[in-house]
């Protein structure tokens, strides 16, 4: 298994084409890395969206990607649960990771796969039924039908999304008539419903206002000590605020991947310090 | 640096060209597009004109048809008297013929308006009397007109309407002339109480025995196929069956005889009527479905006259052709076979599209497919009706006659055309746009629906099952409406495919299997092209046209009414979804 360690004795890998070659200093998990990446590509068609991606996600951390616009972040994001599959003439290369087992290949079983990770969106995207079958909606796919579980799955996951106080007594509403925020909220719920080792999250405040961000902030340092967190952001105040590693991606590529702190404070890379000091992006 | 100067440069130029062009202050019609408004405007309104016309004349004429109207006596210059219902009056050009053998002030008057005169359509009845129903009356042979009370309307089971008088009714051998209407109604409550019990006998009892004594006769018919004729269990088949049908035949000659006494009876209770002319005739009073003397009608009468005529017409056998009588048969035909080509096409529509859509691999093969779908919107009806015969009826339908009924050949039972095959035949015929429509609605449903859905490990066919087709559902459901309401006013396919004139017995009934697919059944569309242009006369069968065209509208109407209600209520489950 490759450690963060290995990857640094390796480093700087040449990209070979002309581009700086990553550089890495993230901090390290004592639960060891939950999902490695290595030298990863990806094409939409002709067009290459990832240059030779390599990083190691540590386990029980968050790691935030942040990049300019187009740069990749929520290519990579997606590859993680292979929901870039849906996609016609998309091709990956590479070796991708989750606990050690493959992610890309023949006989990879991505429902089982996507069962293991949780997935928030840029836009709330709750389902139109009512609010404890949002929640419990994992559950329905596992073919649980057990009253009793289903409500105690679907409190435990609302309390973890500190949802629960707000929504207990129109459980059965439209989770269509929920407030923006309520909704993201309830998504993430959803995603954490099945138990998932990892949570991916794609820019989950973009479309919400700065309370409700804050409430989101806060749910997540409550789910960083049970779930590996993957967060998409543009917003650099708030990787600062939440995250333990930060990836900066630019063009389809990964400049610097590291400590959090180290990165918006003293960033290694030039790169780097004119994208978080706001020269461009 | 060099570089930078001469961006600068061009940017100078640029700027200067800018501001060269000389600019169009404010703006002018065609710019802000008010003639196209127009125009689309206008023809909006064309479109909706003719629309409305075209309801308003419908309606007009279907709901006026059933009023009672005056019933008017017209005394001719050459003496000849008639009664009728003036229908409708029109300008005409006389013939020179027509026109020689008037006074000489008619023809001048005639002359001086271009040769143009009026006449009127008079219903005048009494088609076993004057060969004809109605009859056009010039203006200038008209001497006089008057409206008598005593003048009757009478609806007859036979020989249509009757105008003229009732002279006399004969009831419990007693004659009682120029009967009170009252002593009318009594007798004729008399003479209906006979008829529906004789009809309870004939139609019901003498029915069933006779059903049964075919079933013994198709009992041995079975045998026979199963052992070979002349096998043992055959004749003994054979034998039960003799038995049997000696007792059933029994049965049927005493309900005969009963069912002939009870007409006897029935007939025994006569009337005498004389049309305007004075010429007489006498038949049973049971004869009269409704009278009312025409001209001496109070607004209350007339409204139950007219409400009794709509029930009538919505709830009878038709009768005399089709002109006369209700066309609930057809109603109820019609209403059968688009529910059951709803139930079939919904289905194949549905999982159609559903491959289409979501499994099939997007390539040549699935545009051309596409391709052929949409066009087989635009082959005409009559073959598909044809196609219907020929594969469903008689491929389809004759299999299964040899598989599972040989004892009724060589009388088909699905080998020919029905309600299933109409019904099948209209769901090929509307498949397309069930296609087109729920390939439309599960395009439309949102990517973030999908992907949250995978993202909770949902696999393709739970995330189709309950996430895309719930959001899907009203807009395949607006396909099945728009198919719906093509089939229930499809004609051309069905009358090659099992709609008939008349039919015998209703597709569902109180026999068993009760839903009876195999059965032809009648459709208001083909009564309309019946009534209107198959019938002994047209002029009798116009009201009819407009009424029945008006029940079909209605009856569409309400059907897209209750599945557009459908449609509503799952929108509005999903109301509030902000993607
Ligand atoms: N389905 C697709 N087909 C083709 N190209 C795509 C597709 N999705 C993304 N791309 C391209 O891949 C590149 C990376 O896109 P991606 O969505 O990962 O960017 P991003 O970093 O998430 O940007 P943003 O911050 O705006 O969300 C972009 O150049 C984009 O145009
Ligand atoms: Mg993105």
């Amino acid at each position: 298994m490759a450690t963060a360690t290995a990857l640094k004795d390796d480093a700087p890998i040449a990209t070979g084409d002309g581009y700086d070659p990553t550089v890495y200093h993230p901090v390290e998990s004592p639960g060891g890395v939950e999902i490695s990446i290595r030298n990863f590509n990806l094409w939409y068609g002709q067009s290459q969206a990832l240059h030779n991606v390599s990083m190691e996600v540590q386990k029980g951390m968050v790691t935030s990607l942040i990049g300019p616009s187009g740069c990749g972040k929520s290519t990579l994001l997606r590859s993680l649960n292979r929901m870039n599959d849906l996609i016609d003439h998309l091709r990956v290369q590479g070796d991708v990771r989750l606990s050690g087992e493959p992610l890309f290949g023949p006989q990879v079983d991505v429902i089982a796969l996507r069962k293991r990770m949780g997935m928030v969106f840029q836009k709330p995207n709750p389902f139109p039924m009512s609010i404890a079958e949002n929640v419990t909606y994992p559950l329905k796919v596992d073919g649980v039908t057990n009253k009793k579980l289903l409500a105690e799955a679907c409190e435990s996951a609302l309390k973890g999304a500190a949802l629960w106080e707000e929504v207990k007594n129109r459980l059965n509403d439209s989770a269509l008539g929920l407030s923006g925020g309520q909704q993201q909220r309830l998504c993430i719920a959803r995603a954490i419903a099945g138990n998932p080792e990892v949570l991916l999250m794609d820019e989950p405040c973009s479309a919400l206002d700065p309370i409700a961000t804050m409430r989101i902030e806060q749910l997540i340092e409550e789910l960083k000590s049970t779930y590996t967190i993957v967060i998409v952001t543009h917003n650099m105040q708030q990787a600062a605020r939440v995250s333990d590693n930060t990836a900066f991606m630019y063009l389809g590529r990964l400049i610097e991947y590291g400590a959090t702190k180290e990165v918006f404070t003293n960033p290694h890379s030039k790169r780097t310090e004119e994208y978080v000091t706001g020269r461009f992006g | 640096m060099v570089d930078m100067v001469s961006g600068e440069m061009n940017m100078n130029s640029k700027v200067s060209g800018v501001s060269a062009i000389n600019r169009h202050k404010g703006s002018d019609l065609a710019a802000r597009g008010e003639p196209m408004v127009w125009a689309m405007g206008g023809s909006l309104a064309f479109g909706l004109m003719m629309i409305l016309g075209f309801l308003a004349l419908i309606f007009w004429n279907g709901l006026t048809a059933f009023w009672p109207k005056p019933i008017e006596v017209v005394t001719m210059t050459d003496g000849r008297v008639i009664a009728g219902e003036p229908v409708r009056t029109e300008s005409y050009k006389p013939t020179s013929a027509d026109l020689a053998s008037i006074p000489a002030e008619a023809r001048a008057k005639i002359e001086a308006n271009a040769g143009m005169s009026e006449r009127t359509l008079y219903r005048i009845g009494n088609f076993d009397f004057y060969s004809n129903d109605f009859e056009w009356l010039p203006f200038f042979t008209v001497k006089s007109s008057a409206h008598p009370k005593d003048l009757m309307l009478v609806e007859r089971s036979e020989w249509g309407v009757f105008i003229g008088k009732v002279e006399s009714i004969l009831v419990d051998g007693k004659t009682v002339s120029n009967p009170s209407l009252a002593q009318l109604d009594a007798a004729d409550e008399q003479a209906r109480d006979l008829r529906r019990q004789r009809q309870t006998i004939e139609r019901d009892k003498v029915g069933a025995v006779n059903s049964a004594i075919n079933a013994e006769r198709l009992k041995v018919r079975k045998a026979e196929l199963a052992y070979g004729e002349g096998s043992p269990e055959a004749k003994a088949a054979a034998d039960a069956a003799a038995v049997e049908t000696t007792r059933l035949t029994g049965d049927f000659d005493r309900l005969s005889a009963e069912a002939l006494a009870m007409r006897a009876k029935e007939e025994a209770i006569r009337v005498k009527v004389a049309e305007i002319g004075g010429q007489e005739k006498d038949f049973p009073l049971a004869n009269f479905v409704r009278y009312y003397a025409a001209n001496d009608v109070s607004l209350f009468q007339k409204i139950g006259i007219y409400l009794s005529r709509w029930w009538e017409f919505l709830s009878t056998e038709p009768r005399e052709a089709n002109t006369e009588g209700g066309v609930w048969p057809a109603i109820f035909g019609t209403l059968v076979m688009t529910v059951v080509m709803s139930v079939l096409v919904a289905p194949f529509g549905v999982v159609g599209a559903l491959y289409l859509r979501e499994y099939a691999k997007q390539g040549t093969l699935v545009s051309l497919v596409r391709i052929c779908v949409n066009n087989l919107a635009g082959v005409p009806s009559i073959v598909y009706g044809v196609f219907g015969l020929g594969f469903f009826a008689y491929v389809l339908g004759g299999s299964i006659d040899r598989t599972f009924f040989p004892e009724y050949l060589p009388n088909p039972t699905f080998g020919t055309g029905g309600l299933l095959w109409a019904s099948l035949t209209l769901a090929l015929l509307t498949v397309p746009v069930v296609i087109v429509s729920t390939e439309e609605a599960l395009a439309a449903v949102p990517r973030s629906m999908r992907e949250g859905s995978l993202a909770c490990g949902a696999s393709k066919w739970q995330t189709i099952k309950w996430i895309v087709l719930p959001r899907a559902m009203p807009g395949i459901m607006t396909g099945l409406i728009l198919a719906m309401a093509r089939g229930a006013g499809e004609v051309a396919p069905l009358m090659i495919v099992g709609v008939v004139k008349l039919a015998p017995q209703l597709p569902v009934d109180g026999v068993f299997p009760f839903i009876h697919l195999e059965r032809s059944f009648m459709h208001l569309g083909f009564h309309i092209y019946d009534v209107g242009f198959q019938s002994r006369n047209s002029e009798a069968g116009r009201s009819m046209v407009f009424v029945t065209a008006l029940v079909l509208l209605v009856l569409v109407l309400a059907l897209n009414t209750v599945s557009i209600n459908v449609r509503n209520r799952l929108k509005r489950k999903f109301a509030g979804d902000k993607f």
